[in-house]
């Protein structure tokens, strides 16, 4: 077990450090084979790992931090939650390089991509399997450099750098919290033990727990991209599509929900906390189901779509539903690396078209991109059946049967979330992939648009459509892994997960309950979904596109995402460039500066008096020695008529 | 003694200030200059014999033969370099030369 950990480990770390030191001299072929290899390593090294699993096990391998009683050894912690979340990302993340193979086929600088991805992967596997917190927010801010560089991957251009700046400044405001957080439960603990820490809730005053809660939300929002730090993701399509895919699905954002259910056992005694968490997750779910109805880049809807599904994950927490939300954690992450990946092929096959008003009748030229991704979108709008719609409908359950007014409401909340989820995934399927293309609801313009005879497609890699199969079935079908309770009794997932702490499966129901958000969670995904259809498919769709693409200004306020980033340059970004350039301008350039600059100009002109003095001509000497003469002469007749 | 001290004193005095002033006046002159030093060195000197006459020490008189001694050396290397700064500049006027300022 212990030799599996480490290879999971280092075998991403070790395939990082190669391509980018050795990657630019080797054969592409040989980086990209080591790139993909060491995942699907690691892959194999956790299916080993969930063989041999028995039971939690702690392995510290070598000392890393320690200074009197503060210990952070580099230790791994394996539970049945690292083990299904470390599954999952070698898995899927496995997948995302065998496509980026295909999708970065053009582009230069390809070692420096693999090596990022790569190391992308470690820092993740490293947060995932820490056992004490520092070492856990190694692999944080890992992940949240990685993300950084791969998102401005193409730093030429002034965009993408902004963007990357955007997610690497954000994303350090939840991590300051976070990492006041862990200051904090030192101070209390006296150990950064994940697992100790854990035991030490009921111990702690609940003023304590919630603000230690209320830290690792925003913690948590920030990497997860959650109301308020949630302006990050959008942007950060400005990177590759892959890399897109791995952060959205496998990587980063799920990072927060991970430290939520992580440290549940700690935060999850006080009931503040946990409102906190539910309605941070679900009005963010609201929020940014509502900027995706009105997006009009494909790769901006599937952002604010994982912004929303994110948010249920946090709701589930919040409910206290952990086996819920670590369920929909993994079918997102199929389910989104799906939708990804295939909104990469289709950017790929239209010469990186994103605005899905050029797009259209997509259906017909590419059927082999066109049924994956409907698998996708049907897993995301939660159409029954589907593993998004088990999993969603799980959390929804939860949050129904705790019961009170709070969560009550949040249930509506999220339900009409569900609604708008269906409705906007497939507005933007009807939009791109149906239509008749022989009527093309928009002039195709420049080199992006599909030319009328189809010539201008991209022939896509196989390996680029072929990754999607796997994903699209277990997108289906991940359903399975954790069927309700009237369908089959105890899910899978249940079983495993439950005996982690706080992850203990509720009492019994009664079914209604479930019965009861069930109807809903149908009704509103179907509601969705047939709002979609009348909108966008036959005889209403041009009107639809062209009132739509003629734009208003309800819908330009969703689309810029309620004026979020415009909110927040209003509130922090114009108060600081006022004050720095108050303090650059008037501080230090008219104070400090100025007040030297004076001194020696009337130092200067101090010394200019004298200056006149040395003229170097033999009379001046002359004249003042002669007058000092005088003046000790004056001097000594004062003296003696005194 | 015929002559009182302070009669000396005062004619040294004003052969001292004749000295300083010709020196200040004529600088146009570098010759001329070092005339009037030696105006202010022997006034200067006559101080040290009177008081010698006055109180009967031969101390003074020591330094009036001790200043003489330095008075040739001072005016025969002034000279030398009287006659280098004329070949330089084809000039005696001390204006001239005003190397030295800083």
């Amino acid at each position: 077990m212990s030799l599996y950990l480490a290879l999971i480990l280092l075998l991403p770390l070790s395939g990082g450090i190669f391509n980018a030191l050795l990657g630019r001299h080797l054969p592409r072929r040989m980086g990209e084979t080591i790139a993909c290899g060491v995942i699907w390593g690691a892959f194999i090294c956790a299916v080993l790992a969930f063989l041999r699993f028995t039971g939690p096990v702690t392995i510290s391998y070598a000392s890393w931090l320690a200074a009197f009683d503060f210990q952070a050894p580099a230790a791994l912690y394996l539970d049945q939650l690292s083990l299904s979340l470390t599954l999952m990302i070698t898995f899927v993340c496995g997948l995302i390089h065998l496509y980026s193979v295909g999708y970065m086929r053009g582009e230069q600088d390809v070692p420096r991509y693999f090596a990022l991805l790569n190391i992308f992967v470690f820092a993740m596997l490293v947060l995932v399997l820490a056992e004490n917190l520092p070492f856990l927010y190694l692999g944080w801010e890992g992940v949240g450099f990685c993300s950084y560089a791969l998102i401005c991957f193409w730093y030429t251009e002034e965009k993408n750098a902004t963007a990357g700046r955007k997610d690497f400044i954000v994303t350090r405001i939840g991590d300051t919290a976070f990492g006041i957080a862990i200051v904090w439960m030192f101070h209390l603990a006296d150990s950064v033990s994940i697992t100790h820490l854990n035991t030490m809730g009921p111990a702690l005053p609940a003023g304590t727990v919630t603000a230690l809660g209320l830290l690792l939300l925003i913690g948590a929002a920030g990497k997860s991209a959650q109301l308020p730090l949630s302006v990050w993701l959008p942007d950060a399509m400005a990177g590759p599509t892959p890399v897109s895919a791995q952060i959205h699905a496998a990587t980063m954002v799920t990072a927060g929900v991970y430290l939520l259910a992580r440290m549940f056992p700690l935060i999850g005694s006080s009931p503040a906390a946990l409102a906190a968490i539910a309605v941070t997750g679900c009005v963010t779910a609201f929020y940014a189901a509502t900027c995706a109805c009105c997006q009009r880049d494909l790769k901006r809807i599937l952002a604010y779509s994982t912004i929303s599904q994110i948010g249920y994950m946090v709701l589930g927490v919040g409910a206290g539903a952990l086996t819920a939300s670590t369920f929909h954690l993994l079918t997102h992450a199929f389910f989104k690396a799906l939708l990804f990946l295939g909104a990469g092929c289709v950017i790929t096959a239209l010469h990186h078209q994103q605005d899905i008003y050029h797009m259209g009748g997509l259906k017909s030229r590419l059927p082999a991109i066109y049924w994956p991704f409907l698998a996708g979108a049907l897993c995301l709008a939660g159409f029954p059946l589907t593993s998004g719609f088990f999993s969603k409908d799980a959390i929804l359950g939860a949050v129904l049967e705790r019961g009170g007014p709070l969560y009550t409401g949040l249930f509506g909340l999220g339900l009409l979330t569900a609604l708008l989820t269906a409705f906007y995934t497939f507005r933007m399927v009807f939009v791109v992939f149906h239509g008749g293309e022989e009527n093309p609801p928009f002039e195709k313009g420049g080199a992006g648009g599909i030319s009328p005879a189809g010539a201008g497609h991209h022939r896509l890699p196989l390996v680029m459509t072929w990754t999607l199969i796997p994903l699209a079935i277990l997108g289906l079908v991940g359903g399975m892994l954790n069927l309700p309770e009237y369908v089959a009794g105890h899910g899978t997932l249940d079983i495993f997960l439950e005996g982690i702490s706080g992850f203990a499966r509720h009492a019994p129901a009664q079914f209604s309950d479930d019965i009861i958000s069930l109807v809903f969670a149908v009704t509103a995904c179907l509601a969705g979904l047939g709002l979609a259809w009348s909108r966008y498919t036959g005889a209403r769709r041009n009107a639809v596109l062209a009132a739509e693409e003629a734009g208003s200004a309800r819908s330009d306020f969703f689309l810029n995402g309620w004026y979020l980033d415009r909110l927040y340059r209003l509130l922090f970004i114009s108060p600081f460039v006022w004050l720095g350039r108050a303090l650059w301008k008037g501080v230090d350039e008219a104070g400090i500066d100025g007040t030297l600059n004076g001194l020696a100009r009337f130092t200067a002109r101090l010394g200019e008096l004298p200056a006149a003095w040395s003229s170097g001509r033999v009379a001046t000497s002359l004249y003042g020695l002669a007058g000092g003469v005088c003046v000790v002469l004056l001097y000594v007749a004062w003296l003696i008529a005194g | 003694m015929i002559v009182p001290l302070e009669h000396i004193i005062i004619l040294a005095g004003l052969l001292f200030f004749l000295g300083m002033g010709g020196l200040l006046a004529w600088r146009a002159n570098l010759i001329m200059m070092l005339v009037c030093i030696e105006v202010m060195l022997n006034a200067v000197m006559l101080v040290f014999v009177g008081g010698s006459a006055r109180w009967g020490n031969a101390d003074g008189q020591l330094f009036a033969i001790f200043i003489m001694a330095l008075t040739s050396a001072e005016v025969s290397l002034a000279l030398a370099m009287v006659v280098y700064l004329h070949r330089r500049k084809r000039t005696v006027d001390t204006d001239v030369f005003s190397e030295m300022k800083g």
